[in-house]
């Protein structure tokens, strides 16, 4: 049984009949790896497990396994509570996880002396006295769809993914279907857009497909800048075949001959996985031209950003795909009339290009029937603070939040309390418990001045100055304003003077109308979703948490010998 | 065995730290060689990753390198300037001996990133992007997220994670590894690549 790091060994394949001979062959490949007789170590290797050491497991489990066990590099699988962690499958059961880990623990583990190491078994049934991980509270309430396979094959390997299904959705839109079915059962499915316009994804297709001029391009947007979601890294580093799927089938049901994915740069090791998947799925011809024979051609590029906030913004990002500064337009044209390179584009967000392989294999109806009315399918959600675990999951619309943050997330640390949660990364206000219950979905969060967005959510405690925390999320919207807009680039900097008079003792109620006045201008002179939303974090603060604010404008939030420094 | 020998070869290894050191413009020109192109689109679509290329290996930017860019890609040297002081992943000056990444993401602040800002400013007298007088260390806060979220706040030096850090642990954390690079230097150690792993 040869695992050799795939690459070099795949052909390219002609016809449907060549792609369907790999298929079955890599799908016996997967089966024999999971029944054989050989024991399977697979390590969880993402950002989040490296900063922990999970590369030096991952050499220990090659120098001192290699010869006795199949050692494969898989992805993180959204606990980080439980990095490093190492999956073994002994021949004839079922593969347990055991975590967090060291390297100097890696061959007592093998040996099956560390027991106490095992999180669960990989398996509906528990093994002797280990559990099931799909019992684990933080896995029990997810519905992994889009994030099945993080954890499972290995990202580098096409191969592993197309025994778990990769690819299927772009065969059947080969080969089964017209561009019109494909498009009509994705707007059947209602899969509404997941960077956190929930614009539908169909209807911007029908308009990509209807443009005339030609070259048309897709993009995906893969740059979240906002400080506090990593969702779309997460889904590069454990399934980049899915994204790049969803391009592929975009590209093919648009007529669009070039597919683009623009990744920020600061995601080094999912840039490098995503580039592989790209180059696999040309060496064996799913890119190029005259794609297994169909005469479709596709082209494909990976482009990376340079860490700002505001490329997240589709026009901006268009202009940093262009090598220039990503600074909004205004619009009209809209970008499927005028986007890259002045072609009709359409851009979706990465996670919802994810969303469509399922939606083609098992129709828009099966996706329809997930998630709420007007919420369809699943979200990534990404939830940081002072909690019992950390991760990222993949929850079903309509969750409640205290749900999620309670049951999957283990409820607040030690010794720590409740008191807000940030919500829409930095476009929205906060949460105090009473909204908790609310199920989480586009719609129903906006009455109360929270928002889904991009699915970030930050739980903060009594030690967090609220003040202090608006004023950190407006210095940030004022540190990544593009500065074209004047009320933008004067306004944010206005509001962090504001707010600072107030940090230091020196404001006075009459600072708060003129927050309120200041944020106005902002909100309806800018061009772009970053300025309109930039002041929002803080009134949703003053909303929230009043007292606080009052208290804050009668004695400052800073100790005295902080005050004393600040009046130098 | 090849199979662990190639498991370094796929792995992301960081680039190894080399401190401060002039550019070389003929290492420049070998990292942009792969940078090849049909047309003038695809030319400009190449500036923004072709100067990530050299902004992580060398630490930073260097005015010549920025010519060299532009040259290579057929465009002004205004106009990548104007990309440098854009976008926030890219330095113009050179890194100290130490580079250090301090997560200023949402969730390392509501854990306590601010006192280590605060911190750095105090006791190293150093801001955002700036570098200490004797060129030990420079410090870049990160306001996107290293999304190592269960360990907030985390600092990155060099090629290490650590965290949760309190302000008096990256004090110290800073002194022992200025203090081990002066005592390399005074035993005539050079600044040579760190060993990494």
């Amino acid at each position: 049984m040869v695992h050799a790091r795939p690459g070099e060994h795949l052909a390219r394949l002609e016809t449907k009949a060549d792609y369907v001979a790999f298929r079955s062959q890599a799908q016996a490949r997967w089966k024999d790896l999971w029944e054989g007789d050989r024991t399977v170590v697979s390590v969880g290797v993402g950002s989040s497990s490296i900063a922990k050491g999970a590369l030096q497991v991952l050499d220990t489990c090659h120098a001192e396994l290699g010869g006795a066990a199949v050692v494969r590099e898989v992805s993180g699988n959204g606990a980080f509570w439980m990095e490093p962690w190492i999956e073994i499958r002994r021949p004839g059961e079922p593969p347990v996880v055991y975590g967090p880990l060291q390297a100097s623990d890696v061959a007592s583990v093998f040996n099956g002396d560390r027991d106490d190491l095992a999180i669960g078994v990989r398996n509906s049934e528990p093994l002797g006295t280990i559990p099931s991980l799909n019992d684990h509270p933080f896995f029990k309430d997810q519905m992994q769809i889009i994030s099945r396979n993080a954890g499972v094959i290995e990202p580098d390997s096409i191969e592993d993914a197309i025994a778990r299904g990769a690819y299927d959705g772009y065969f059947k839109v080969l080969f089964e279907m017209s561009a019109e079915e494909a498009i009509a059962e994705v707007t059947a499915a209602n899969v509404r857009g997941r960077g956190g316009g929930g614009f539908p994804a169909g209807i911007k297709w029908e308009s990509g497909r209807k443009a005339r001029v030609t070259p048309k391009f897709i993009v995906c947007n893969s740059h979240e800048g906002e400080p506090n979601v990593y969702k779309d890294r997460h889904l590069h580093e454990c399934d980049p075949h899915r994204i790049l799927e969803g391009i592929l089938i975009a590209c093919v049901v648009c007529g669009a001959e070039r597919g683009y994915n623009y990744i920020g740069g600061e995601y080094p090791l999912a840039i490098r996985r995503f580039r592989k998947a790209v180059a696999d799925a040309e060496r064996i011809g799913l890119i190029g031209n005259d794609i297994l024979g169909t005469g479709h051609n596709v082209a494909f590029r990976v482009r990376t950003g340079g860490g700002a906030y505001i490329c997240g913004e589709a026009s901006a990002m268009m202009f940093s795909v262009m090598g220039v500064r990503g600074q909004p337009r205004t619009k009209p044209p809209r970008s499927v009339e005028e986007g890259l390179w002045k072609r009709p584009t359409v851009a979706n967000n990465t996670e919802t290009l994810a969303n469509i392989p399922d939606i083609i294999v098992n129709g828009g109806e099966w996706y329809a029937g997930l998630g709420t009315e007007g919420s369809k399918g699943t979200k990534l959600m990404t939830v940081q603070g002072p909690l019992a675990r950390h991760g990222v999951v993949e929850v079903e619309m309509g969750m409640t939040l205290r749900k999620l943050f309670d049951d999957i997330y283990g409820g607040m640390a030690e010794g720590r309390t409740f008191k807000g949660v940030q919500t829409g990364g930095v476009s929205a206000g906060p949460l105090k418990d009473e909204h908790l219950d609310i199920p989480v979905d586009f719609d129903s969060l906006g009455d109360v001045g929270g928002m889904l967005g991009s699915g970030g959510w930050v739980i903060f405690d009594e030690t967090v100055n609220v003040v202090d925390f608006a004023r950190y999320l407006t210095a940030f919207n004022r540190y990544e304003s593009c500065s074209k807009c004047v009320p933008c680039r004067l306004g944010n900097p206005a509001l962090v003077e504001i707010l600072d008079r107030i940090r230091f003792g020196r404001g006075s109620m009459d600072d708060l109308t003129l927050i309120q006045r200041t944020s106005k201008h902002i909100i309806e002179l800018s061009l772009c979703g970053l300025g309109q939303v930039a002041p929002v974090p803080l009134i949703g603060m003053i909303e929230q948490f009043p007292e606080d604010f009052e208290h804050a404008v009668k004695y400052g939030t800073m100790t005295a010998p902080e005050a004393a420094l600040a009046a130098d | 065995m090849a199979h662990a020998e190639s498991a370094h070869v796929v792995l992301p290894v960081p680039a190894p730290f080399t401190g401060r050191q002039d550019v070389d413009p003929e290492v420049v020109r070998e990292l942009l060689s792969h940078f090849t192109f049909d047309d003038y689109e695809e030319a400009q679509e190449l500036i923004l990753s072709a100067l990530q290329e050299v902004n992580e290996h060398f630490g930073w930017v260097s005015p010549g390198a920025a010519q060299i860019v532009a040259e290579h890609l057929n465009t002004t040297i205004n106009r990548v300037f104007g990309l440098l002081t854009f976008y926030a992943d890219f330095r113009t000056d050179p890194r100290g001996h130490h580079h250090m990444l301090v997560c200023h993401g949402m969730a390392c602040y509501v854990m306590g990133s601010q006192a280590l800002v605060q911190e750095l400013q105090d006791t190293f007298h150093i801001d955002d992007g700036e570098t200490t007088a004797d060129e030990q260390v420079s410090i870049q806060v990160v306001n996107g997220c290293l999304g190592v979220c269960d360990r907030a706040p985390v600092v990155k030096l060099d090629d290490d994670y650590f965290g949760p850090v309190t302000p008096r642990e990256l004090t110290s954390l800073l002194h022992r590894a200025v203090e081990g690079h002066r005592m390399m230097q005074e035993k005539g150690v050079s600044n040579g690549p760190r060993p990494t792993g």
